[in-house]
């Protein structure tokens, strides 16, 4: 049984349909990459379904329960945020704590888990990113890919089931991508379950056990690394490659 | 006439102990539970709690549109006519809690909306309610914020404490008023209390500098 089950998701910003209906499954373990040009609806579905937006309708299956989406309560919203990880394109690092603050807050505060015991799981996710020597620093004095390494340490400290990665990289210059590419390439190797819409078209094929192409608020087409990018059978997927090649 | 300067010595220990014995507590007392009604307040609207935020924003339309001297009269001797009594110093920190309550709400409310959504959605991200989130991550952004126009609206209130002398509250300005009619030295005695408001003032002004530098540990954002 899928980890995440997504049916039919739909959500509207006034009159505009952004999600028209988005189907798939991630299984435990897997790293499902979502591609898509700009427009598409893949933050607004990765928002939707940790719930920093509404979706209007739509079942999700989490974990062995199914939720509709149209009338969650806020009380499963919260069990469900505290079973998810999530990794924001700007970071959204907590600016009035530092480092270590930043990645045991969630652990203090939300699960009660005592301050030291908090902090030796801080540290050691902040070694897994490279960022232990940072731990007294505040985030404005990072750079955005140390952020962003942090961040993930953040996502990583509260154990989650998935973590949700929003276009993690598109803030940053080339070199710093780079690190936090490699970042992500580990947890993907220690077997961490993890969605990501992404531009980063060599990472979604080497590291994605899945693709997603999204295009116009819906799964356009979804399959391999392989059969995406070696045999996309949409036009609409061919042209979205050819441009994406274009521009690298 | 007694001699101006004998007058200015003489008096300085009396003002002064009005100063720190009145107007400082005064002060103190009403802008810390100022700060109390303004948190709510400024709450109440960022979370846009139906009914109550109306009632908020009533509470501010009316304080912030009469006069400060005014609110001091209905209280003090308004109230009386209709059977409520309180004394002197009281009704000033009644008044002066409420009028600066109503400022400070509106300065906070305007560093509440001043902290990135993003910060919000990260708490919620990592698991935490929203109260935890208001408490240990939002509150603390938006008093950083608010730190410098508070620091200023609390020294508008140290000078504002004077008008207090207007329902006999015995605080520094109405111990300068009773010297000076008592002693002719009115250039001199205004002047000198004058001056006293400056000392208090200065002080303030240094405190709020040294706490906005401690504030800033977190750096630049």
């Amino acid at each position: 049984m899928a980890l995440l089950d997504l049916k039919n998701i739909r959500k509207k910003f006034d009159s505009t349909e952004v999600l028209k209906g988005v189907s798939f499954d991630v299984e435990k373990g897997e790293v499902v990459s979502i591609l898509g040009p700009s427009g598409s609806g893949k933050t607004t579905l990765l928002r939707c379904i940790n719930f920093l937006e509404r979706a209007d309708s739509g079942t999700m299956e989490f974990d062995g329960t199914s939720y509709d989406l149209g009338t969650i309560s806020k009380k499963d919203m919260l069990a469900i945020q505290k079973k998810t990880g999530f990794v924001f394109q700007d970071y959204n690092l907590f600016r009035n704590k530092n480092v270590l603050d930043n990645v045991t807050l969630g652990l203090t505060s939300a699960r009660k888990i005592p301050k030291d015991k908090a902090e030796k799981k801080a540290m050691d996710m902040l070694s897994r990113v490279g960022m232990a020597d940072y731990a007294k620093q505040y985030p404005s004095q990072l750079s955005g890919g140390q952020q962003q390494r942090v961040a993930i340490a953040r996502a990583l400290a509260t154990d989650p089931e998935i973590i949700y990665f929003d276009e993690p990289t598109s803030a940053l210059d080339p070199q710093l991508t780079g690190e936090v590419l490699s970042v992500m390439r580990k947890l993907a190797s220690d077997g961490m379950t993890m969605l990501v819409v992404t531009h980063e078209m060599s990472f979604a094929r080497e590291v994605s056990s899945k693709v997603i192409f999204m295009d116009g608020g819906v799964v356009a087409e979804s399959g391999s690394p392989e059969d995406i990018f070696t045999h996309p059978k949409k036009d609409r997927t061919r042209e979205f490659l050819r441009l994406e090649e274009k521009t690298k | 006439m007694q001699d101006v300067w004998q007058v200015v010595v003489q008096s300085f220990p009396q003002l002064l102990s009005r100063g720190l014995l009145m107007t400082i507590p005064l002060t103190v007392i009403s802008f810390a539970i100022a700060l109390v009604i303004a948190v709510v307040v400024a709450l109440v609207q960022f979370a846009k709690v139906p009914v109550l935020r109306q009632i908020c924003r009533f509470y501010i339309w009316v304080i912030r549109g009469t006069p400060l001297l005014v609110q001091l009269y209905v209280i003090f001797f308004g109230l009386p006519s209709i059977g409520v009594n309180i004394d002197a110093f009281p009704a000033a920190v009644v008044v002066f809690s409420i009028n600066e309550g109503a400022y400070a709400a509106e300065t906070l409310r305007g560093a509440l909306e001043s902290v990135p959504a993003g910060q919000l959605e990260a708490g919620r991200c990592v698991g935490m309610s929203y109260v935890q989130i208001m408490w240990h991550v939002i509150l603390p952004q938006t008093f950083r914020t608010a730190f410098p126009a508070l620091g200023n609206e609390l020294i508008d209130m140290v000078k504002n404490t004077s008008l207090a002398a207007n329902i006999t509250v015995t605080e520094m300005f109405f111990q300068a008023q009773r010297i000076a009619g008592r002693t002719y030295q009115t250039m001199a005695l205004y002047l000198e209390v004058a001056v006293i408001y400056l000392i208090f003032s200065t002080v303030l002004s240094l405190l709020q500098r040294l706490g906005e530098k401690k504030l800033s540990a977190y750096g630049r954002q």
